[in-house]
């Protein structure tokens, strides 16, 4: 019996599963398993994005001087809704990366060399690269402070260690100045206590630079009762939007922190004074009109960001229809693959981690830090069953699994290594249901028998 | 060789191509019939030929995400250097792919280490952005800037005196001048700038030398740019090369890669110095450059298909060039003639040797009873009723106590396009002595 929580059709909304299929564009023998890497559009969106790009070639200099920044507002506007945030804290930036990027090139150190940056080490790959950057660059005018979590945590063990981590800082004399934590995170995909961290850093008078990168159209999100002091989320992730799409939030109190985009361009503000900027004058305030325009770029992505929310709504019953299913189905399907693989899905005792539409499932590889060479037992399923490999042999075996996954599984799914265990993980979407996950979990049980066979030793890379 | 002849000659070589002007427009490109394109230069455009390899790269895409985006992508990505560096005379390592000209002189800057004392150049024609870059680096780290003024029209030898006074005026000052930072052709005025001497002059100071070749690939010939040497190098593909938008080249010899520690975002690839150390340098900096983060790189793709189509369509990289400049140089004499007035020159004609042309307008602050202060606001005037009752754009700027317009030749035009756009302006001219931009404030 369809319950209301599988997407089971009323009205005119679809049922989730193979019936949403057909407005994509997936190549007829592909599975996408792996929505949470880089997302993708449906046929309605491709063409807006069509429309838009046709727009830029009939009359390149109307469209991008004049047209597109109305254009832009009333995209601005729609996804700023979606966030309930005031539209003047929001702007596009291409990616989550350089929204992040953007926030911590422009935060000016003290001269005082105490500055510190505190983050985790769940952190996103990429952003514990600019924090080695920034720390790097700066001659030591600011430090890094990794906190240390294990998965899978409670979120007061997070919020423990948080407090933790200030106290100690400000204990050898630092000044703990901003704090950088997931909303959700990516390897493993699981909900990170961000509301809570965010509390935290307010009460500490830590700056709270939150990347929602795994955001917007997965979970709810609302940016006012949230109140962090920066926040950035990809839209073209889970909102169905092109890639090249996400968004900025800087609260009004803040914009003065981030006087410049990333890269800098006409819209800055030199200290001394305005200078001469060629494009059409503005009344809108520094902050928005300063990344109005940043280097030429196909701004098209940004455009259609209303037309996904839009489609959302009106094809697919909008926000917290979709955002229910995808949760259900991830840890619902993930919990069948796991059965099927014969172990378990990463979880809390509160089951916080799992409040998103990604699941993680265990493989029965162990990776032991020792070098005792692996051992192979593939002839039965169930705990028993496991392989067991050094650290170094394990980076490889993942990698294998990933390109087999291509080639002879026309499908993807990442895989990483943690507490000793490798992992699967898997994004649930409107257009899969719970016979993709068997699916998926058939799948996985074969690639571990292939590897208890060792087969990633004898078969050549791709 | 007159303009007309390309007509009809064709273009020789490849397959069924057709000749330039309209027939050219027509056939590969998507304006609006009511349009007339004569600002290429700001935004550039792609032909269909492009355009239907892109949106099937974009297709791939979304048929199989990660497999494009972790499987093919890269393996196109380095054919698609591969095929832009002979066009700089360039190693295929030593060019890699960013979206825009804004974003590698930003990533060139961003990475150079300042100390106290240390200045860069740059002439006063810089680009405004670029210059928004320095301002904002001059706020955050101990680098001064050092404008160089000059005015059209110049001849290359006065720039490179100009070039080296400002020089010596610094270091006598007891600064270093550690960058200068000079175009390869400038924005306004169009004009071909004496790159390569200053480079040359640059190399002799110990000055490291950014040329901003915004306007490059695909506008003037670069085949000896790895020859010249500078120092670091950054062009845009969708301005002159036929690519889709968010599509440039930063070029960094060998040499100078060292220098390059961090993408502008920072992303993946970055090593801390330590790590670094134990590096190849040259592999360091291709893979910095290869993931940054998820945006819509299939322009970068479309390298090859735009040089491709300019080989097969339009006959190669110097047909077009060579067309492109005639026809904005015959083209400028003909606006100039009917105006009455006249095209923006030196006397060795080496700021023409592009694709632009600047040709003055047939009204002066004398004839509107305006003080100078009135100048940028009439301009501006004039400029934005291009697009808003002229089908088109044409940037018009108060320059040298004049107005002044500037139009990019492209191989879509004919002489009958810079007849109609003095026609135009010679319309506008006539409104503002009618005294209407006195009526209106601002442009939304």
């Amino acid at each position: 019996m369809a319950s209301s929580h599988d997407g089971a059709g009323h009205n005119s909304l679809p049922e989730f599963g193979s019936e949403v299929l057909k407005h994509f564009l997936f190549d007829s023998d592909y599975r996408n398993l792996n929505h949470g890497s880089f997302g993708t559009i449906p046929r309605h969106i491709q063409n807006r994005l069509r429309h838009y790009q046709e727009l830029y070639e009939a009359r390149p200099d109307q469209f991008i001087r004049y047209d597109l920044p109305k254009l832009l507002d009333k995209s601005r506007e729609a996804v700023a809704k979606l966030l309930n945030a005031p539209t003047e804290t929001v702007v596009f930036v291409p990616n989550a990366t350089i929204g992040i990027n953007t926030v911590l090139r422009n935060l000016v150190w003290n001269d005082d060399g105490r500055d510190e940056i505190l983050y985790f080490n769940t952190v996103y790959g990429s952003c514990g690269k600019t924090i080695d950057y920034i720390v790097d660059s700066n001659s030591g005018l600011v430090s890094a402070k990794e906190i240390t979590i294990a998965y899978p945590f409670e979120d007061d063990e997070v919020v423990a260690k948080f407090r933790h981590a200030v106290d100690s800082s400000r204990s050898v004399g630092k000044r703990p100045r901003v704090c950088l934590y997931d909303t959700i995170s990516s390897l493993p995909g699981v909900v990170f206590p961000f509301e809570n961290i965010t509390r935290e850093c307010r009460k500490y008078g830590v700056l709270s630079l939150v990347d929602g990168a795994q955001g917007i159209g997965q979970i709810k999100l609302d940016l006012t009762t949230l109140d962090a002091d920066f926040f950035t989320t990809n839209c073209h992730k889970w909102l169905h939007t092109p890639r090249g799409c996400a968004i900025l939030y800087v609260p009004l109190r803040n914009q003065a922190l981030v006087p410049s985009t990333l890269p800098t361009s006409h819209g800055y503000v030199a200290k001394t004074g305005a200078r001469f900027n060629p494009l059409p004058p503005t009344t809108k305030s520094p902050f928005v009109s300063n990344f109005e325009f940043v280097g030429t770029v196909d701004a098209s992505p940004f455009l259609c960001a209303k037309d996904a929310v839009k489609w959302r709504e009106e094809v697919l019953g909008g926000e917290d229809r979709i955002m229910a299913y995808t949760e259900w189905l991830a840890r619902e399907g993930g919990k069948k693959a796991a059965q099927i693989v014969g172990t378990k899905i990463m979880d809390n005792k509160t089951r916080t981690l799992t409040k998103c539409a990604l699941v993680n499932i265990a493989m029965p590889i162990h990776v032991s830090s020792s070098n005792r060479s692996s051992s192979a037992t593939t002839t039965s399923t169930g705990y028993s069953s496991s392989v067991s490999m050094p650290t170094g042999e394990a980076s490889v075996v993942c990698q294998w699994m990933s390109e087999v996954l291509v080639k002879d599984y026309k499908t993807f799914i990442p895989f990483f290594i943690s507490a000793g265990q490798v992992w699967a993980r898997l994004s649930a979407q409107v257009y899969l249901d719970m016979r993709d996950f068997e699916w998926a979990g058939k799948v996985l049980l074969d690639l571990a028998q292939r590897v208890g066979k060792r087969e990633y030793k004898i078969k050549e890379r791709l | 060789m007159h303009p007309a002849d390309f007509e009809t000659a064709g273009t020789g070589g490849g397959d069924a191509n057709s000749s330039f002007g309209h027939a050219m427009r027509n056939k590969h490109f998507f304006f609006a019939p009511s349009y007339r394109p004569l600002n290429h230069g700001s935004f550039g455009v792609f032909p269909r030929m492009v355009q239907e390899y892109q949106q099937r790269l974009q297709l791939e895409s979304e048929a199989r995400p990660d497999t494009f985006i972790r499987y093919t992508y890269p393996a196109l990505l380095k054919e698609a250097r591969a095929s832009i560096a002979p066009l700089l005379g360039a190693s295929t390592d030593e060019v890699v792919f960013v979206q825009n000209a804004t974003s590698g002189v930003n990533t060139v800057l961003g990475n150079l280490i300042f100390k106290p004392g240390d200045v860069i150049l740059h002439f006063s024609t810089i680009y405004g952005a670029c210059l928004k870059t320095i301002q904002y680096l001059g706020s955050n780290n101990p680098v001064e800037s050092y404008q160089i003024d000059i005015e059209y029209p110049m001849e290359d030898e006065e720039i490179v005196q100009v070039f080296l006074d400002s020089a010596q005026r610094v270091r006598s000052q007891g600064k270093t001048p550690v960058v200068a930072m000079f175009d390869s052709v400038l924005t306004f005025p169009g004009a071909r700038f004496p790159w390569e001497k200053l480079v040359d002059i640059c190399r002799k100071l110990g000055v490291m030398s950014l040329v901003d070749g915004a306007h490059g690939i695909g506008h003037i010939d670069l085949t000896h740019l790895g020859r010249v040497g500078p120092d670091f190098f950054i062009s845009n593909c969708y301005k002159w090369l036929m690519v889709p938008r968010g599509c440039a080249v930063i070029y960094v010899p060998f040499r100078n890669q060292h220098l390059i520690q961090t993408t502008c975002p920072t992303s993946w690839g970055f090593q801390t110095t330590i790590d670094r150390a134990k590096l190849n340098k040259s592999e360091y900096f291709v893979k910095l450059f290869e993931k940054i983060s998820t945006t819509d790189n299939t322009p970068y793709l479309c390298v090859p298909i735009a040089l491709q189509f300019r080989k097969s369509h339009c006959g190669g990289e110097s047909t077009v060039m060579s067309y492109c400049t005639k026809i904005a140089k015959d083209g400028g004499r003909k606006m100039a003639e009917i105006m009455g007035t006249e095209t923006l020159t030196n006397v060795t004609g080496s700021l023409q040797q592009c694709c632009f042309v600047n040709v003055r307008l047939p009204v002066t602050l004398a004839d509107l009873d305006a003080p100078d202060s009135k100048g940028l606001h009439i301009a501006k005037w004039m400029q934005e009723k291009t697009p808003a009752e002229y089908e088109t754009y044409i940037p018009i700027k108060f320059y040298k106590g004049g107005f002044w317009c500037r139009i990019s030749g492209q191989i879509y035009l004919t002489i009958d396009d810079f007849e109609w756009a003095a026609e135009t302006l010679m319309d506008l001219c006539k409104r503002v002595k009618g005294g209407e931009w006195k009526t209106v404030s601002n442009m939304g």
